[in-house]
């Protein structure tokens, strides 16, 4: 079961040699993260498995099940649903504009039977696996600087538009970046990467006042001056930095956190949680639990560091993007950095859609680990 | 290794390309964690105890204030719904509490047996830390000060005053009204995920029926914030009066119902089952709407015991029930107005005479009439009710024709009047069998004399029945009912306010002078006078068949097993000359219409009419004098005579 078994086209397709190749460290670390949000969730309850904890960890559970049935499918597989998946992505969404529940002011949901879901969560991979696909039949060439670069940036910007529509701001943010992260590693030239960074920062200030809604306005401008609303939504902010600063360097002690026990820190199952865990357990807390971030998202970044195909290697590296993103925002968030913007701490925070997004994007991971040396057709006919 | 392609270098750059920007990413990850480990830092171990003296200090915290519930009254302003002070004591789960000897020791001052103090204090553990239990309410002020005054001895305990939702007349208005009582988990989860948090108060009531459920959120308010310190561990240590935050008291919302009639209609019904409807047929606000037997809803917000429900619940005259609004009964002879205008308007000439003999063979099979009326032209049968009549006048005019019009007076429709919960009824036509009965979906002939009397699948609620009569009585308008007159001061839209009655005129005229006929010479003619001159009332009988007679299940009339019998009806409108009020009433298995609706209708007419100024001058017009010439008159020639006393109304029946 050496890296030479993969190599062996005959060999490598066995169910034990591609088991033993899924990276059980990474697994290992992923279990941890869950494990700690297990842990936070029933100190916040009021040690008690309901309503959180034990729902959690039952769904860490099923999920990480699903990633590894998902680590076995064929990279081929995988590849040969990325636009089918795209596709559907993008129809869900339109879906959403025309037949979507309206939950907190946004129609995000879509009810199917007694489900309802976000169609904007199957883009997260969807965008992936689409432009992975499409840049594994592009060239060098074309992928640096060319006028078929409009094709991703087409791609990008529909599901984008659609998510921001609906308005999730902060979904649309997060595909906006996995996509603009993947052209980038794609090998877009630096001048186009340079002249986007401007973009953007000339297009910014406009975009604050004219196109969004008060409610994301009001938002960042808390964020910026937390002090001027301290019982309104700038509390979120200032209580999160209490939680986070009295923790010190030890924490009060498992379930002695005042914060987030009294219910000073709102939202503290969900977006929140971090705080909650930097009370209790203190900056060696915090410290342990971002090196396990690091870890898992080196780990899968050498995934696709190690991929011979470039499909196998773009996918990767877009899930591990938007994994690593997740974990920045919300970081940046909980500690005062930037604005409050509704994105929660992957497997540490109470919630089953992500969860499930993050870990099926992890079993993409995993399969294009395990399918490292297969052999991917060459896809030089785009949109087949 | 991939096999060798035609694209090897380009690959390779590819790949290369790749790499490299693949580990700045990974850079940029590290780096980003490593500012976020930074401001862990400068948060966690530099600005350490600036921030836990922010923790430990007292903080400030808001303590949820309920708003008052807005008030519902009557149209002249009498209070329906109020909130009255509770004086009510909690205990809370604490460190330092021994809830044991806490009961104990409160035992001494509110009755508080054995088997209570066991279960409270199975309550107050299982209940989340601080949550404060209620341990009783409706204290006496002797015994809340009391504990007060010995509350810094008793740690965990509070002793407040709330208010808790009173209804005055108590049964009168608690099918329209409704109740509060306490939030259950389906109304936390029905209000989506992010509930006001006032649902999660120990003391807060939800609206549940009727007006209260309808307007809950304008009637709530919106809660306001008590400021208080409380220290590291939540205990509250001090009140900042000057930081609170006022609630904003629920609205007011006035009604169209009418206090007296209402008691009225109650004091009529008695232990009857049924529900009697008042419209004013010029406005179409709702001046009684009662359904009995009716309940206390003031049980209801305190928490009925599980016999108290199960009592409700199983009585066969089914209390919880509003049967003005939400249970369906065959109209009757009731409906017969309505096919005379259906007949009317679609050229049936009302000089058209039936011969009626008692039976009446078509079809393959006889119907029956209650008594041979003989010849009868379309006024005398609905003025004697004559069955065999309107068989064949229905037939004539079709089912669907019939449909059509009683669509246009109100029947099988859901009005808008804010009360959650109605039955549309049924006004069947070909289209409806079509669609309900794929086997059998033909209208057979037969079917059409059954709906000519108000029977077979037509059921309609008795707002239904009330809104038919206002529109034949008010004659132009196609009125709608109004119930809530005023929210918050806001004068809600008319229920005239709506377009004209796409029926001839002449037709409704003719249909009204029938109906007085009803009171005069046919099925009701003791009905018509009122006892108030020349202000009379017109109206229609019915007797609903409530099961079919064959095989001895129903009942005609009165006789036999209570569930069995006859449905009772009356629609009426008053005064004759210039109608100002319409009504329905029923009377659940009450038997004949004439004998058990009629009755009570004319009961409750009185008492509208007697509060009406305007019929009051009328029916006490003073005696004529003649007119003198204006030159003969002088103020010399006046005796000096006090001005006459106005003579004091008639008594109004009230229950005292």
């Amino acid at each position: 079961m050496t890296v030479s078994a993969l190599t062996r086209p005959g060999e490598r397709d066995r169910l034990i040699v591609k088991l033993a190749e899924i990276d059980w460290v990474f697994v290992l670390v992923m279990t941890l993260i869950a494990g700690a949000g297990g842990l936070m969730l029933f100190s916040i309850a009021g040690s008690s498995w309901m309503p959180w904890a034990a729902p959690h960890l039952i769904r860490y559970g099923l999920c990480l099940g699903l990633m590894l049935i998902l680590a076995l499918v064929d990279i081929r597989v995988w590849f040969a649903l990325a636009y089918p998946l795209y596709g559907i992505g993008v129809l869900l969404l339109l879906a959403v504009d025309v037949v979507g529940q309206t939950r907190l002011g946004a129609q995000r949901w879509l009810g199917v039977g007694a489900f309802s879901f976000q169609p904007s969560e199957v883009m997260k991979i969807g965008i992936v696996l689409a432009l992975a696909r499409l840049y594994h039949g592009a060239s060098a060439q074309r992928a640096r600087l060319s006028w078929w670069l409009l094709i991703p940036a087409g791609m990008i910007a529909v599901p984008v538009l659609l998510v921001a529509k609906e308005p999730d701001l902060g979904t649309a943010m997060l595909i906006a970046l996995t996509g603009a992260v993947m052209v980038v590693l794609a090998g877009l030239s630096w001048r186009i990467i340079a002249a986007g960074v401007i973009g953007v920062l000339a297009v910014a200030p406009p975009f604050f006042f004219f196109v969004m809604h008060d409610y994301q306005r009001d938002r960042i401008m808390t964020f910026l001056h937390p002090e001027n609303d301290p019982s309104g939504s700038g509390y979120h902010i200032l209580q999160s930095m209490i939680a986070l600063g009295s923790g010190g360097l030890l924490g009060k002690g498992y379930g002695l956190g005042s914060q987030s026990q009294l219910n000073f820190l709102p939202e503290k199952q969900t977006d929140f949680i971090f705080a909650t865990l930097a009370e209790e357990f203190g900056f060696v807390g915090c410290v342990s639990l971002l090196i396990l971030y690091g870890a898992a998202i080196f780990m899968a970044l050498r995934a696709s560091y190690l991929s011979h195909s470039h499909f196998g290697r773009l996918a990767a590296a877009g899930v591990t993007a938007t994994f690593a993103l997740y974990v920045m925002i919300n970081g940046a968030m909980v500690m005062g950095l930037a604005p409050v913007v509704g994105v929660p701490m992957p497997m540490l925070s109470y919630g089953g859609t992500v969860m499930l997004t993050v870990m099926v994007g992890f079993g993409l991971v995993q399969s294009v680990r395990v399918h490292r040396y297969a052999e991917v057709t060459s896809g030089k006919g785009t949109f087949v | 290794m991939t096999q060798p392609s035609i694209f090897f270098e380009e690959v390779n750059e590819r790949q290369g390309a790749f790499h490299r920007r693949a580990i700045l990413l990974g850079a940029f990850a590290g780096l980003g964690l490593g500012a976020l480990g930074g401001r862990l830092a400068y948060l966690q171990l530099f600005e350490t105890q600036r921030y836990e003296k922010l923790a430990t200090s007292n903080q400030f915290n808001f303590k949820l204030l309920p708003a008052p519930r807005g008030v519902i009254t009557d149209r002249n302003g009498a209070v329906l719904a109020a909130n009255r002070p509770n004086f009510r004591l909690m205990v809370a789960r604490d460190k330092g509490v021994d809830p044991e000897g806490t009961l104990k020791t409160l035992a001494e001052y509110v009755p508080l047996d054995d088997i209570r103090q066991r279960r409270l204090l199975r309550e107050i553990n299982a209940a989340p830390k601080r949550a404060p239990v209620q341990i009783i309410e409706d204290m006496s002020w002797e015994q809340f000060s009391a504990i007060n005054v010995r509350a810094p001895e008793l740690p965990g305990v509070t002793a407040d005053m709330g208010e808790v939702r009173v209804y005055p007349y108590g049964g009168a208005f608690a099918h329209v009204i409704g109740y509060v009582a306490k939030v259950n988990k389906e109304d936390v989860e029905k209000a989506g995920p992010n509930p006001d948090p006032i649902m999660l108060h120990p003391s807060f009531r939800m609206g549940k029926q009727g007006v209260e459920r309808a307007f809950d959120l304008d009637l709530r308010g919106k809660s306001g914030a008590q400021k208080v310190e409380v220290d590291a561990n939540g205990r509250q240590v001090r009140e900042d009066r000057e930081g609170d935050i006022a609630a904003t008291p629920g609205k007011v919302i006035e009604l169209t119902l009418d206090v007296d009639v209402q008691l009225r209609a109650e004091e009529v019904f008695g232990s009857e089952s049924g529900a009697a409807v008042v419209m004013d047929c010029r406005t179409g606000d709702i001046l009684c709407m009662y359904s009995g037997p009716s309940f206390d809803a003031n049980k209801f917000v305190r928490g009925l015991t599980g016999a108290e429900y199960r009592a409700l619940a199983t009585y066969e005259r089914k209390p919880l029930f509003n049967k003005a609004l939400t249970a369906t009964y065959p109209p009757g002879s009731t409906f017969k107005p309505i096919v005379a205008l259906a007949a009317l308007e679609n050229g049936y000439d009302p000089a058209t005479v039936h011969v009626c003999g008692k039976s009446w063979p078509w079809g393959g099979r006889v119907w029956h009439c209650d008594e041979a009326h003989g010849a009868l032209d379309l006024k005398g049968a609905i003025a004697k009710s004559c069955d065999i009549y309107f068989y064949q006048c229905a037939l004539s005019v079709g089912p669907d024709r019939i449909a059509e019009t009683a669509r246009k007076f109100g029947l099988g429709e859901i009005f808008d009047i804010g009360i959650p919960g109605q039955k549309a009824g049924l006004v069947p036509d070909r289209a409806y069998k079509k669609r309900q009965f794929p086997k059998d979906p033909v209208w057979h002939p037969g079917e059409t004399p059954s709906m000519g009397i108000g029977q077979g699948y037509t059921h309609l609620n008795p707002l239904q029945l009330c809104v038919q009569a206002s529109r034949i009585a008010n004659g132009q308008k196609a009125l709608h009912p109004r119930l809530v007159r005023s929210i918050g001061g806001v004068e809600q839209k008319s229920g005239a306010a709506w377009g004209d009655l796409p029926v001839d005129k002449g037709h409704l005229q003719f249909v009204r002078d029938s109906m007085a006929a009803v009171t005069t010479t046919g099925t009701a003619a003791k009905f018509g006078d009122l006892g108030l001159g020349t202000v009379r009332m017109a109206g229609k009988t019915g007797t609903a068949q409530a099961y079919t007679y064959a095989g001895g299940h129903g009942v005609h009339g009165n006789q036999g097993e209570w569930k069995l019998r006859d449905h009772a009806w009356f629609i009426a409108f008053a005064p004759i000359d210039e109608p100002r009020y319409a009504m329905s009433v029923l009377v659940e298995h009450g038997g004949f219409g004439a004998q058990a609706a009629a009755p009570k209708a004319r009961e409750i007419m009185r008492t509208v009419l007697l509060k009406d100024a305007e019929i009051m001058a009328r029916v006490q017009k003073p005696t004529p004098m003649p007119d003198l010439p204006p030159e003969t008159r002088s103020d010399d020639d006046l005796p000096d005579a006090p001005d006459p006393a106005p003579t004091p109304p008639p008594a109004i029946g009230r229950p005292t």
